[in-house]
């Protein structure tokens, strides 16, 4: 009788337990439910990290929590994308995790309802320094990797005018400038990327680069961009090559096997209008327009094509002749810039908030990275929020040497 | 009464003129920014009861403006960035020490990170701990003073005060990284190197410590020179 009436209490509970966990159905919450069952305690991890793994399932729920790149991901669609200190944290904890944040899930969710029939449209991630304008990026292109689109991403468009080593004189165009290194440097990690795109795609024109060497049409993308990484001479013109076949076929065929969606992200777009710091020959400066690289790239920021999607953000850190305080599109794009991306969609990226900088807080204990007794207070938390101002990469800055 | 406090407070100069010598007249008495600095009246014991009356009735000097009353202030981490100053650019020199502090916890957390979970516990990831314990580990014990007699001159062996000591070890750290390293290298990478290596008794600061001591050991018998 005493069991009886043991297993008549116990019954209740388990059956709360049960609907519960019908109720409560998102990933997180099943994870901290299956734990808790031995211990009233919430798990830690939920409230920091979540167990959505994958981009196209991140909602609001999972905004201010931490989610993990897989490590073959980030081989794969990162040899060039990521920015040098996440990758020096990447190194250091052993894991790439990037925080769920409003304008990545705000990018994520137009890109899955946008008409792809139609031509592409282009979102600018725009906000001040260090806000996580480039991260947001790199999220919302994962989501587009996991989908199987094709990625044509440009890390850093300022890297292409300024500091070039090799300025030679354009072979097929005489006003025109190339940037061998850059270009081959581009192709190798664009391979790297698109491997198994690069036998399916066949080209459309006939190309010839010397007297000796040409490329047929018909010929696999690959064959291309091979000519391009070998041949440095030429490689400026193979990177215009390898965009206009894709900018033809993106849109071209919609279902069956060579269907493809093509994502063009560019970080540091106002580097295509603005100045640069190269010299021509006769020490005058070099216009953008005239340099291969930004003339090809230029092009394809126009929305002409249809199958695709086009993903930017402004950046002032690396960029020539702004000033320091200059953050909008109106004032980096430049006039010629802002009307040549008009129009675009706007996403405007900012300092962390209340939750998201508890996050990344807790993340950072949870890394060891706080090292500092007084750090790891409540008056030394107060102190960081004091100094950094939320501001994701000062904060970072700050947590490496405390 | 007035008259003898207002002698005291000015500007004042040692009846012996020293190399280095602080203006202050020596009534006034050294800032405390810290926050702790105010503690429960009754956990004090008399000597420090008498000390915070002090501090109500005399002068204090100005602060500098380097120390900050938060607790991230460390006065030995002050002292080594003034020492690597150079021309007085304390922003350079202070952002040498924060990037070293940042490599050195780079490089612990990393291998912390990579080992298992039995070894995790003997890694030390605090670069504070990390630098204060090496620079403990640099410090010698005993050191060489130079004593004239009889028209030659012997190396002496003579104790040192602790600021004497702590001098040592930085200077040596410093020079030691400025100098014998290969040219290449950034100044924050020779010196977390070499603040590991101390940290685990190794490395060539420790070295000239312990051939400082052998030379002490050396010349004992010149102990009983030294009159002071």
């Amino acid at each position: 009788m005493n069991l009886h009436k043991l297993s008549s209490r116990l019954c209740p509970t388990v059956t709360q337990k049960f609907r519960h966990l019908h109720i409560q159905s998102s990933g997180q919450q099943l994870e901290s439910v299956a734990v808790e069952t031995a211990s009233a305690e919430p798990n830690p991890l939920s409230v920091f990290r979540t167990s959505e793994q994958d981009p196209a399932y991140h909602s609001e729920r999972q905004s201010g929590q931490y989610y993990t790149f897989p490590p073959a991901h980030i081989q794969k669609l990162f040899p060039h994308g990521l920015p040098p200190r996440f990758q020096l944290q990447i190194k250091t904890f052993n894991e790439g995790c990037v925080m769920v944040r409003p304008p990545a899930l705000e990018l994520i969710s137009y890109l899955k309802r946008a008409d792809y029939s139609k031509p592409p449209l282009r979102y600018v991630l725009y906000g001040d320094t260090g806000t996580g304008k480039t991260l947001s990026l790199c999220h919302a292109l994962h989501y587009c990797y996991t989908q199987g689109w094709l990625i044509v991403h440009i890390p850093d468009a300022h890297l292409w005018v300024k500091n070039c080593k090799e300025l030679l004189p354009s072979s097929s165009r005489p006003s025109r400038f190339d940037q061998p290194i850059q270009a081959s440097h581009w192709l190798k990690n664009f391979k790297i990327t698109n491997e198994h795109f690069l036998s399916k795609i066949k080209t459309t024109q006939r190309y010839v680069w010397t007297k000796r060497e040409s490329t047929e049409m018909g010929q696999p993308l690959g064959e291309l961009v091979d000519q391009g990484v070998n041949r440095m001479k030429s490689s400026s013109d193979v990177v215009g090559a390898v965009l206009r076949e894709l900018r033809l076929q993106a849109g071209g065929i919609t279902e069956g096997e060579g269907a493809f969606k093509l994502a063009v992200a560019v970080d540091g777009v106002n580097a295509l209008w603005g100045k640069t710091s190269l010299k021509k020959e006769d020490r005058t400066l070099c216009e953008p327009e005239e340099l291969t690289l930004i003339h090809n790239l230029r092009k394809m920021m126009k929305n002409n094509w249809s199958g695709g999607a086009i993903l930017t953000a402004l950046s002032q850190t690396g960029s020539l002749f702004t000033p320091r305080s200059a953050y909008l599109p109106n004032e980096l794009l430049g006039e010629e810039g802002f009307d040549h991306m008009e129009p675009f969609v706007p996403v405007s990226v900012s300092n962390y908030d209340e939750k998201e900088f508890e996050s990344c807080y807790l993340y950072y204990l949870d890394r060891n990275w706080l090292q500092h007794p007084h750090s790891r207070s409540e008056e030394g938390k107060k102190e960081l929020i004091f100094l950094s101002n939320k501001n994701p990469s000062i904060l970072e800055r700050l947590c490496a040497f405390l | 009464m007035a008259a003898s406090v207002r002698y005291l407070l000015k500007p004042w100069t040692p009846s012996l003129y020293l190399v280095r010598w602080s203006r202050y007249n020596p009534y006034y008495l050294d800032p405390d920014p810290s926050k702790d600095a105010r503690v429960l009246e009754s956990e004090l014991s008399p000597e420090q009861k008498e000390l915070q009356e002090l501090k109500t009735v005399r002068p204090i000097k100005a602060a500098l403006s380097s120390d900050t009353s938060s607790s991230f202030n460390d006065p030995l981490i002050s002292k080594f960035i003034n020492m690597m100053m150079q021309d007085g650019n304390k922003i350079l020199a202070r952002g040498i020490m924060t990037q070293t502090l940042e490599s050195i916890k780079r490089k612990q957390v990393e291998k912390y990170h990579k080992s298992p979970a039995a070894k995790k516990e003997e890694i030390e990831c605090n670069p504070y701990t990390i630098f204060h314990q090496g620079l403990e580990n640099c410090k010698p014990i005993i050191g060489l003073a130079s004593v004239q007699k009889g028209g030659k001159s012997y190396q002496v062996p003579v104790p040192l005060t602790d600021n004497r000591r702590r001098f040592l070890a930085m200077k040596w750290m410093i020079t030691e990284c400025r100098d014998n390293k290969h040219r290449r290298t950034h100044m924050y990478e020779k010196l977390s190197q070499e603040l590991l290596a101390a940290f685990a008794n190794e490395g060539n600061v420790v070295k000239r410590k312990h051939d400082l001591h052998k030379m002490a050991e050396a010349n004992r018998a010149y102990a009983h020179y030294r009159w002071w």
